[in-house]
């Protein structure tokens, strides 16, 4: 049987004729954006579009920019200018031809009816939900005249504040600071909810944060998966753990819940939630005992390995360790003995274990033990965590300079994100930073100026962001929000002035991970449906805006092309590392950079050159030198809650698309039997679960895959239901963070809730 | 020759990437999935709500098998039987078994919309698109297969824990007999499905904190 272009249109359109469906189309305003509109016009009549043959499509690459481990490569098909499907390059040897659950909801989401289409304005007040169309001249004169007037008033920009974060991670994203720089010193909601303590705690000891290519665990003999849960959140790198499993490798999981990683896995350890520094400092001293430590490395490669062991010798007892921990001693030291056996063996470690009070210390402590055994620095070894070491762009749309006259904060210099650190010329005046992780509090607490409008873009922080209460009344207070997304999401709700965005499909860019190392082009691939506009050109149409109302206000150029705005991004570094002579290569596929095994030439960049057992810089910021055993926040209330991620949404993306209510429809909060029992709630009844942070009520699922005095909910948002597990998140930092990424973590596992049947 | 899935559920993640592949290739509206990700185990199954009656996957009492909660799956679409109740049923020719690859083909331009053979497959494989009153079901991607492709969820699955086998190939002959674990009725039923299944299991050595 063959399809016609008319027969796939008749079947897409189901009945409706070619005629009444335009002239429907027309009526309703969206025919500007056909063909582009055929799906969304009729989403439920959609179904069976047949597959015509690669050659029926217009093929792009694309990426997946979200902030996954990952980062697939993509490669789209478009026929008739409407994105068809989408599949993982297979010139990727880590995506390797599909991406994952959510990755192949992304026709859904172009597409989706729920997409923001219009620039909107709140009417009625934030969270009145009166809402009106306006135009997008409009909402930049409202904007631009906001920001001048701020500046008129105040002397200064500093009553401007953005917050922006991981929502999309391409480089050219980066033009959102891009533009608040372009109009002079602001107010930065600065530092990472996500890897913050974890990051310190590896620059502590190694200098930087830089892991072995995963794609070398399938050569691994021996693998601990630390507090991570590939299974779920890296699919791809499973792979690599069965090809070592299936080769003879041992592989380990360690963690407080029973995951999905764990239940493939050759042995699962449950361990009592946040000791995990102290089993790794039992099974250094073990190692060291028996005498299989690599006393040769150490001796060349470390620094403060004597008072490391000195602090093991006097401070750290086995019995102790074991009882803490509630693993069996026997059972510590055979796994550390047999670790230390086997070679290269290596330890992925999550970064859910340092989203605790003690979550640096922790990654210290493993990181301590991985280079006691000898596997740093070694193929398929490692302490890995993740990297930045593919991330050397120009930064381009990021860098732009300040109007002339700026005035801006006269406190100290700091960092301020995890990724693009450029500097620029020394200035008298910086920006004033604020710690992205306790926002509420921050944006009512900064004074002189006050925080007056606020700009968010790639982030929900009413879904993401702690102490969720106190944060609705930081948004009351400001005179304008606005927020940049696709969605009407929690965020938007508490606007004054929504601007719908474009996804990766409809823009250019070029994204690498932190985790693996493939470089991949992101290519418009259909035409921006409706009326969005890529976060580029929102700040070149708000440039264009404010120069007209005041000259010289903002140097942001007055109109972009992401497809050249990329192309800036490219330097003879990424080229180099890549090995390519132009970005042009990357139609053809992505490519990988040149291995390297990190540290392998015993050089380190801390402040010695070596491993750092005994941290001058860790003393002075932490008040430990060494990895140390530091207890975890005390209980406030009866059960531990732990937040992680689920394989249904990336943070606050992807559960809210009607493909993904179809495979996983509701929440639920797992809880251990023996916890169920004592208060008498049977599977599928619903509970509250509450704490001096708020109430969530949801259906309870029985499972000893929690252990017994914690209650496990993922974080998501959903489009139809108001859980949001952040309700009961305060805001209590990590012990780590503010050394490398401005701000100390969140110790969001480290919440403590209550339950009762209702 | 008899194509057939052979599902490997000591790999499979659950992650549903297949499921969802599948959906990214043929966009079926919501409430529909020709190929769903069962948990082992469950007390029940979630319930095909576009099935017109009840079949033996979503109607058949508890499976047996012991497994912990939501870690064990195992992925099904059609079955691709080797005696199909749909082919059988169907009053146009709509449902045809391909006599060279033994794929199960259902052509969405010959439906009437009759729904016989929702009722009739005992695996609710076929589903009724309510909205466009026709029924619609896994073909098992001939198009793409005849393109040189492999199958959607074949090509996205990021273990490989989906394979297409040919039942009849001997070197096949292990998985003759194995059904889903807990479901040991599947692989009798009359329409003789084809899809294997090779059988997940615990990790060897499980430590879980003592009670208390």
């Amino acid at each position: 049987m063959s399809y016609s272009k008319e027969n796939v249109e008749s079947i897409v359109n189901n009945g409706i004729s070619r005629r009444s469906f335009l002239k429907g189309l027309a009526a309703s305003g969206v025919l500007s954006s056909f063909p582009g509109g055929i799906l969304q016009a009729n989403e439920d009549l959609n179904t069976k579009i047949p597959y015509l043959g690669e050659k029926s499509y217009q093929t792009f690459r694309n990426a997946c920019p979200r902030n996954c481990y990952d980062t697939c490569s993509i490669k789209t098909y478009v026929k008739d200018g409407v994105m068809q499907f989408i599949e993982g390059a297979t010139e990727s040897t880590y995506t390797r031809g599909g991406c994952c659950v959510k990755g192949n909801s992304y026709v859904k989401r172009v597409y989706s009816a729920r997409r923001l289409k219009y620039p909107m304005m709140q009417v009625g007040g934030k969270g009145s939900g009166n809402w009106k169309r306006i135009s997008w001249d409009t909402a930049m004169d409202i904007i631009a005249k906001k920001l001048l007037e701020i500046k008129k008033e105040d002397g200064t920009l500093l009553g401007a504040a953005l917050t922006k974060y991981s929502g999309n991670f391409g480089i050219t994203h980066y033009g959102i600071e891009g533009m608040f720089n372009s109009i002079g010193y602001t107010t930065r909601l600065a530092g990472t909810p996500c890897w913050p303590a974890g990051i310190d705690a590896q620059n502590l000891d190694m200098g930087d944060m830089w892991c072995n290519d995963p794609e070398e665990m399938k050569d691994s003999k021996f693998i601990i998966l630390w507090g991570v849960n590939p299974a779920s959140n890296s699919i791809h790198s499973m792979k690599y753990i069965y090809e070592a499993k299936k080769k003879g490798a041992k592989v380990v999981v360690i963690d407080p819940v029973f995951t999905e990683a764990a239940s493939k896995a050759s042995q699962y350890i449950q361990i009592k939630t946040g000791t995990d520094g102290l089993l790794a400092l039992g099974m250094a001293k073990i190692i060291i005992d028996a005498g299989l430590h690599d006393q040769k490395w150490l001796d060349a490669n470390s620094k403060g390995y004597k008072e490391y062991k000195a602090y093991l010798d006097k401070e750290i007892k086995l019995d102790n360790v074991s009882k803490i921990t509630g693993i069996p001693l026997a059972m510590i030291k055979e796994l550390a003995l047999s670790f230390a056996k086997a070679k290269p063996a290596t330890i992925w470690m999550g970064y859910g274990m340092q989203r605790h009070t003690n979550g640096g210390s922790m990654i210290r402590a493993i990181d301590a033990f991985v280079a006691v055994s000898g596997n740093i620095g070694k193929y398929a070894g490692g302490a890995r965590y993740g990297h930045l070491n593919t991330w050397g762009f120009n930064y381009a749309a990021l860098s732009q300079p300040k109007p002339e006259g700026s005035v801006g904060y006269t406190g100290p210099e700091g960092a301020k994100g995890e990724f693009a650190q450029v500097g620029g010329e020394k200035a008298a005046y910086t920006d004033r930073f604020l710690n992205i992780n306790k926002t509420a509090r921050e944006l009512i607490n900064a004074k002189e100026p006050k925080v007056r409008l606020l700009w968010v873009a790639c982030k929900n922080p009413f879904a993401q962001d702690f102490d969720r209460n106190q944060l609705i009344r930081a948004f009351q207070q400001l005179d304008l929000v606005v927020v940049a997304d696709q969605f009407f999401n929690e965020t938007a709700k508490w606007a004054d002035i929504v601007l719908p965005v474009t996804t990766q499909f409809e823009e250019y860019d070029v994204n690498v991970s932190y985790w693996h190392y493939w470089l991949t082009l992101n290519e418009q691939a259909i035409k921006p449906l409706f009326e969005v506009k890529s976060d580029l050109e929102i700040a070149a149409m708000l440039s264009k805006r404010m120069n007209q109302l005041q000259a010289g206000s903002c140097t942001f150029p007055q109109s972009v092309d992401t497809k050249a705005m990329m192309v800036k991004e490219f330097n003879p570094g990424i080229y180099e590392q890549f090995g390519i002579k132009s970005w042009e290569e990357l139609k053809h596929g992505p490519v990988k950079a040149k291995a390297v095994i990190p540290f392998a030439d015993g050089k380190f960049k801390t402040p010695s050159g070596k491993f750092e057992f005994y941290s001058d810089k860790a003393l002075e910021l932490f008040g430990s030198a060494l990895p140390t055993y530091l207890e975890v926040r005390k209980p406030y209330d009866k059960f531990r809650m732990t937040s992680p991620h689920t394989r249904w949404s990336l943070h606050s993306q992807f559960q809210n698309l009607e493909w993904m209510e179809d495979v996983h429809p509701e929440p639920y909060v797992y809880i251990n039997p023996e916890d169920a029992e004592a208060k008498m709630v049977k599977e599928g009844d619903t509970v509250a679960v509450f704490n001096k942070q708020g109430l969530l009520r949801l259906k309870a699922k029985l499972t000893d895959n929690v252990q017994s005095g914690t209650v496990l909910m993922y974080e998501q948002w959903y489009n139809n239901n108001i859980y949001n597990v952040n309700e009961l998140v305060d805001d209590t930092s990590s012990d780590m963070g503010a050394f490398k990424t401005g701000a100390p973590g969140v110790a969001l596992h480290d919440t403590f809730v209550n339950f009762r049947k209702l | 020759m008899q194509k057939a899935f052979l599902v490997d559920g000591s790999i499979c993640l659950g992650c549903n990437t297949c499921a969802m592949a599948c959906k990214n290739q043929y966009h079926q509206d919501k409430g529909i999935l020709w190929r769903k990700v069962r948990e082992i185990g469950a007390e029940e199954y979630h319930i095909d709500n576009n099935n017109i009656l009840p079949t033996l996957v979503s109607y058949q009492k508890a499976p047996k098998a012991e497994m912990p909660m939501e870690r064990f799956y195992f992925s099904l679409a059609c079955n691709h039987c080797e005696n199909p109740a749909c082919v059988a049923i169907c009053p146009v020719g709509a449902h045809t078994k391909d006599p060279e690859t033994g794929i199960c083909k259902h052509d969405q331009t010959i439906c009437i919309g009759c729904g016989g053979c929702v009722k009739a497959c005992p695996f609710g494989a076929s589903k009724f698109n309510e909205k466009m009153g026709q029924a619609e079901k896994c073909s098992m991607c001939w198009e793409r297969q005849a393109d040189g492709k492999t199958t959607a969820c074949v090509q996205s699955c990021p273990v490989g824990a989906i394979a297409i086998i040919d039942l009849h190939d001997p070197k096949y002959k292990e998985y003759a007999n194995a059904s889903p674990i807990g479901i040991d009725y599947a692989i009798n039923a009359e329409t003789k499905p084809t899809t294997r299944f090779i059988h997940p299991s615990m990790p060897k050595e499980v430590y879980r904190l003592p009670k208390g």
